[in-house]
C-alpha cells in the first residue's frame, strides 16, 4: 500500500515549471502586481560578495527597498496629480 | 491461439502496463512495445518489412502534428490566457457565476489546447484568483479538470483519441459535430449541474473582484489577432475543404504552415514545446496494434463481439460505449482508440453509432480516479503546491459520479440520436 501511495505521489510531481510560468502570468493580470530585478554586485565591492549575497534574504533589507519604493511612487503620484491639473 | 499470438499479446499488455503505471514515460513504453513488435514479427515471418512500414499511420501523424503547431502559436500569442482572464472578468467575484465561467472556460479551451496544458492554465488562473478572492480553490480546480476532459468530445481535434477515431475510422469534422455536438453540449449542462450541486456549499461568499483588463495580458496585439484568425481558418477549412476530398491532415499541415510564417518566431522554439510525447506514443503504439492485427486476434476479437451483441446495432452501441468507457478509467484513452479502431473497423458494427459510442467512451473515462488520465494528477499536483490535498477516495468519489453520470446520459443520447431498437 505504501509503495502505491508512493507511486500516485510521483505522478503528481509534473511540469512544476510550466505551471509556475502560467501562474505567474496570471499574478501579474489579477493578483497584486510584483516586479523582479537582477541586480549585480556593484564595481569596487568585491570583497563583499557574500554579505552582497545574503540581502536576498535580509528582511530588514527587504524593507528598505519597499520604503524605497513607496517615496518613488508617491513622487510618481504627486508628478501625475501636477501633470493632471490644468 | 497458438505461440506467435500468445507473444504478440503479452508485447501488447506490456507496453498497456508500462504505459498505464508510468514506469517508463508512455512514449517509452510504446516504443519498447513497437521494437519488440517489429523484432518478433519479422524473425517468426508474421509480417514482411513493407508491412511494418505501414502500420504507422502517416495521416494521424501530420494531423496531430499540425494541430499541435498551430494550437502552440495560437497559445504563445495569450489567445486561451485572455479567455481565461476574460471568463474570471465576466464573474464579477460572484462565486456561482465564478463557478460557471471556470468549467465552460475548460471545456472550451480543451476543445483545443491539449488537456495537460489546458489543466496547467486553468489551474494558474483558478489559484490565482481563488487568493485574491479568498476562495478555496479545490471546488474550482476539481472541476475544471472534469470539464477539461468533457471538453472537445464532439469536435475532430478536441483529443489525440478522436483524431485517431477520425481518421481510422474516415470521420471527417462535420460528422464529429453532426453526431455528438449536441450531445457534448448537454454533458457541458449537465456536469456543471451536478458540480455546482456538489460543492455549492463550498464556493465561498462573494467578494468584490480587482478591476484589470484582460487586454493587458496581451504582449504582442498582431500575433495575438493572426492567432485567433488562423485558429477560425482551421475550423473552416476542415470544414470546406472536406467537401473537395483534401482530408483533415492536409487542412492541420497547411494552417500549421501559415501560423509558423506569420508568428514570425523562432520555429525551433515551437518545435521545442509541443507535445512529442503523444506523437511518439501514438506511432509506438499503432506499430504494436498493427502487428497484433497480423496475428488475426483483432479479427477474432471483433468476430466474437459481433457474436455477443448478435449483430444489434443497439447492443453493440452500448457495449462499446460502456467497455470503452471503463477502459479509459484506467489505460490511457489513446491506447483505447487504437486498440477499439481495428476491432470496429473490420466488423459489420462499423457504423455511425458505434464510433460515436467509441468517441464517447474514450473521452468520457479520462477522470473518473486520479489515475485516469493527466489531467486529474496535474489538478491534484497544482492543489499540492497551495497546500491542499484531496484524497483518492474523495476525488474517485465526485469523478466517479460524473463519469457514470455521463456515460449513462450518453447511452439515452446514442439510442435517440441514432434511433436504436433494441
Amino acid at each position: 500500500m505504501a509503495k502505491v501511495k508512493k507511486w500516485i505521489k510521483s505522478r503528481t510531481r509534473k511540469p512544476e515549471a510550466e505551471y509556475d510560468e502560467a501562474k505567474k502570468e496570471f499574478e501579474k493580470a489579477i493578483g497584486r502586481p510584483f516586479v523582479s530585478l537582477k541586480i549585480e554586485l556593484p564595481t569596487g565591492f568585491e570583497d563583499l560578495r557574500a554579505e552582497f549575497l545574503r540581502l536576498e534574504r535580509d528582511a530588514e533589507f527587504h524593507e528598505e527597498v519597499r520604503d524605497l519604493i513607496k517615496k518613488r511612487l508617491m513622487l510618481e503620484k504627486r508628478f501625475r496629480g501636477g501633470k493632471q491639473s490644468p | 491461439m497458438d505461440s506467435t499470438s500468445i507473444i504478440f499479446i503479452l508485447i501488447f499488455l506490456l507496453t498497456i502496463l508500462l504505459s498505464a503505471t508510468e514506469t517508463v514515460p508512455m512514449s517509452i513504453a510504446a516504443l519498447i512495445g513497437a521494437l519488440l513488435t517489429g523484432w518478433f514479427g519479422l524473425q517468426y515471418g508474421v509480417f514482411s518489412y513493407d508491412d511494418a512500414l505501414s502500420f504507422i499511420d502517416m495521416r494521424l501523424i501530420a494531423l496531430i502534428v499540425g494541430t499541435l503547431i498551430v494550437v502552440e502559436v495560437a497559445e504563445k500569442s495569450g489567445l486561451f490566457r485572455f479567455g481565461a482572464l476574460y471568463a474570471v472578468k465576466l464573474s464579477g467575484g460572484n462565486p456561482g457565476r465564478l463557478f460557471v465561467s471556470i468549467c465552460v472556460i475548460s471545456a472550451a479551451v480543451s476543445m483545443f489546447l491539449s488537456d495537460p496544458t489546458a489543466i496547467l492554465l486553468v489551474a494558474a488562473a483558478t489559484v490565482t484568483v481563488a487568493k485574491v478572492l479568498n476562495y478555496d480553490p479545490m471546488p474550482y480546480i476539481l472541476s475544471g479538470a472534469i470539464m477539461i476532459n468533457l471538453g472537445g468530445t464532439s469536435t475532430l481535434i478536441g483529443s489525440a483519441s478522436n483524431m485517431i477515431i477520425g481518421v481510422k475510422a474516415g470521420l471527417n469534422f462535420t460528422d464529429f459535430i453532426a453526431y455528438l455536438a449536441i450531445c457534448e453540449f448537454a454533458l457541458w449542462g449537465l456536469t456543471i449541474f451536478a458540480l455546482y450541486m456538489l460543492f455549492r456549499g463550498r464556493l465561498g461568499q462573494k467578494r468584490a473582484l480587482p478591476s484589470y483588463n484582460p487586454w493587458e495580458s496581451i504582449e504582442d496585439r498582431k500575433l495575438f489577432f493572426r492567432s485567433a484568425i488562423i485558429l477560425v481558418l482551421l475550423v473552416v477549412l476542415f470544414l470546406v475543404l472536406e467537401n473537395l476530398g483534401v482530408g483533415p491532415e492536409a487542412v492541420a499541415l497547411g494552417c500549421a504552415i501559415l501560423a509558423l510564417v506569420l508568428s514570425s518566431s523562432d520555429p525551433a522554439e515551437i518545435f521545442k514545446r509541443l507535445d512529442w510525447e503523444t506523437v511518439f506514443f501514438i506511432a509506438g503504439f499503432l506499430f504494436v496494434v498493427g502487428g497484433l492485427g497480423k496475428t488475426g486476434i483483432l479479427n477474432d476479437i471483433s468476430t466474437q463481439l459481433l457474436r455477443l451483441t448478435g449483430g444489434s446495432p443497439f447492443k453493440a452501441t452500448l457495449v462499446t460505449l460502456w467497455s470503452s468507457g471503463v477502459i479509459s478509467m484506467v489505460v490511457s484513452n489513446m491506447a483505447v482508440a487504437l486498440t477499439f479502431t481495428p476491432i470496429i473497423g473490420v466488423s459489420t458494427l462499423n457504423s455511425p453509432p458505434v464510433w460515436s459510442a467509441l468517441v464517447l467512451g474514450t473521452n468520457l473515462g479520462g477522470a473518473a480516479t486520479p489515475l485516469s488520465g493527466s489531467v486529474c494528477m496535474m489538478a491534484i499536483g497544482a492543489l499540492k503546491r497551495e497546500n491542499i490535498s484531496i484524497s483518492f477516495r474523495e476525488f474517485t468519489k465526485i469523478g466517479l459520479a460524473t463519469t457514470l453520470l455521463q456515460l449513462g446520459f450518453a447511452s439515452f443520447y446514442l439510442i435517440a440520436w441514432f434511433g436504436l431498437g433494441v
